[in-house]
């Protein structure tokens, strides 16, 4: 084989290898929008907005009914173990984010965005985004494990029904209750009134639950806000320290804190 | 004493802000604070920081001997108070208030800001629900 054939040669395998790769990263292409993909988009409930929990001005956490929350055995001791270190605070005093569930639940409005094959969350608390796929793609068999999970949505007469799967252990069920690693969280989000929603939200998880874990929030419409900035780093004078004690630094008054 | 006067419609909604009664907070615990205990200081705004997670009103008070210390009070975040009647202008350097604030456990000059009522006798809160 001549030197030149071998070059092909080498080039030809590693244009295959690196097919073969983008093939088992599970890629889904979205078909490009027809102009009948936008107008059946109107035929939708109109959850598109600015929405916050509670009946507005922020009082009450909108939050009622559903079922209690019954750890397994197995994750009523973990619960009990890392309570028992009486953490005054959490990781999100100094900025990371919460995930799924508890980014739902922030005294900070979000907005919903409807688009073919796609609704999209925009969180003002921490700035966050979550991307619900209503294209047909399915639940990715072995997800990545990410703090807001993998989404897919899909209508179901007036409700969309949403489904995601994969969480990153960084994230809990409910403060000082981490789940297992087949966590599953089901929304159905429903239109009420011109202006008001409802999100039923059922956790399974049959390592840490014995039980479905369901809530449902009340959620406004405020037709005159928009979303503000909110980047948490940008001033934050909260910490813990490494023994969970809650703290505030009050250096240099005025000043970025330090 | 150099106070802004906030309008009619702001003084209203302050009011219904003040019925409401306790703060809220996104991102945080309050255990850095004595939630059980509230103490007023009266100064001088040095300055408001409008940033997020939360403003901070800095307040040069004079102390027992007469020298000019800084207070640090935490409040909401600005995107909260704005939709709740605040501006980033509510408050200005140089404006003389007594505040109330649930202090500090560990003693520093600072505490969670509650609530401080203008010359016009205006009441300011952070407004809010529970958490």
């Amino acid at each position: 084989m001549s030197k030149l054939h071998f070059l092909s040669l080498l080039g030809a395998v590693t244009i295959i290898a690196v097919l073969a790769s983008s093939t088992s990263a599970q890629f889904y292409t979205t078909a490009v929008p027809t102009p009948e993909d936008w107008a059946e988009l109107s035929e939708l409930p109109d959850l598109n907005g600015v929405w916050e929990r509670g009946g507005g001005g922020g009082r009450g956490r909108g939050r009622g009914g559903g079922t209690p929350l019954s750890p397994t055995p197995e994750y009523t001791s973990i619960r009990d173990t890392l309570a028992e270190r009486g953490a005054e605070d959490s990781e999100t005093a100094t900025c990371p984010p919460p995930g799924m569930p508890g980014i739902m639940t922030q005294p900070y409005p979000m907005e919903f965005l409807l688009t073919p094959g796609k609704v999209t969350i925009i969180i003002e608390a921490y700035t966050q985004v979550r991307h619900i796929y209503t294209d047909g793609r399915t639940l990715p068999e072995n997800p990545d494990t990410l703090f807001f999970g993998n989404s897919i949505g899909h209508w179901e007469g007036d409700t969309l029904v949403v489904e995601s799967i994969g969480f990153s252990e960084l994230v809990q069920i409910a403060r000082n209750l981490p789940h297992g690693d087949n966590m599953r969280i089901d929304e159905r989000f429903n239109l009420t009134g011109p202006d008001t929603m409802t999100i039923e939200t059922t956790i399974t998880d049959p390592d840490a639950l014995t039980a479905p874990y369901t809530t449902t929030a009340t959620l406004a419409r405020h037709r005159d806000w928009t979303i503000a900035e909110y980047i948490c780093e940008e001033n934050n004078r909260n910490f813990m320290d490494a023994g969970g004690k809650a703290g505030i630094i009050l250096d240099n008054p005025g000043g970025l804190p330090r | 004493m150099k106070l802004n006067t906030p309008s009619l419609a702001m003084a209203a909604v302050m009011l219904c802000l003040l019925l409401v009664g306790t703060t809220l907070s996104a991102h945080h615990s309050f255990s850095a604070f004595n939630m059980d205990s509230e103490e007023t200081i009266t100064g001088k705004v040095r300055q408001v920081d409008w940033t997020n997670p939360h403003i901070w009103i800095w307040l040069d008070v004079a102390n027992e001997d007469g020298e000019e210390e800084t207070w640090g009070m935490e409040g909401m975040s600005p995107n909260y108070l704005a939709r709740r009647g605040w501006t980033k202008d509510t408050l200005q350097t140089g404006d003389e208030i007594t505040a109330t604030i649930r202090p500090m456990k560990d003693g520093k000059k600072g505490g969670m800001f509650v609530r401080t009522t203008l010359g016009d006798g205006t009441t300011l809160t952070m407004g809010g629900g529970s958490n």
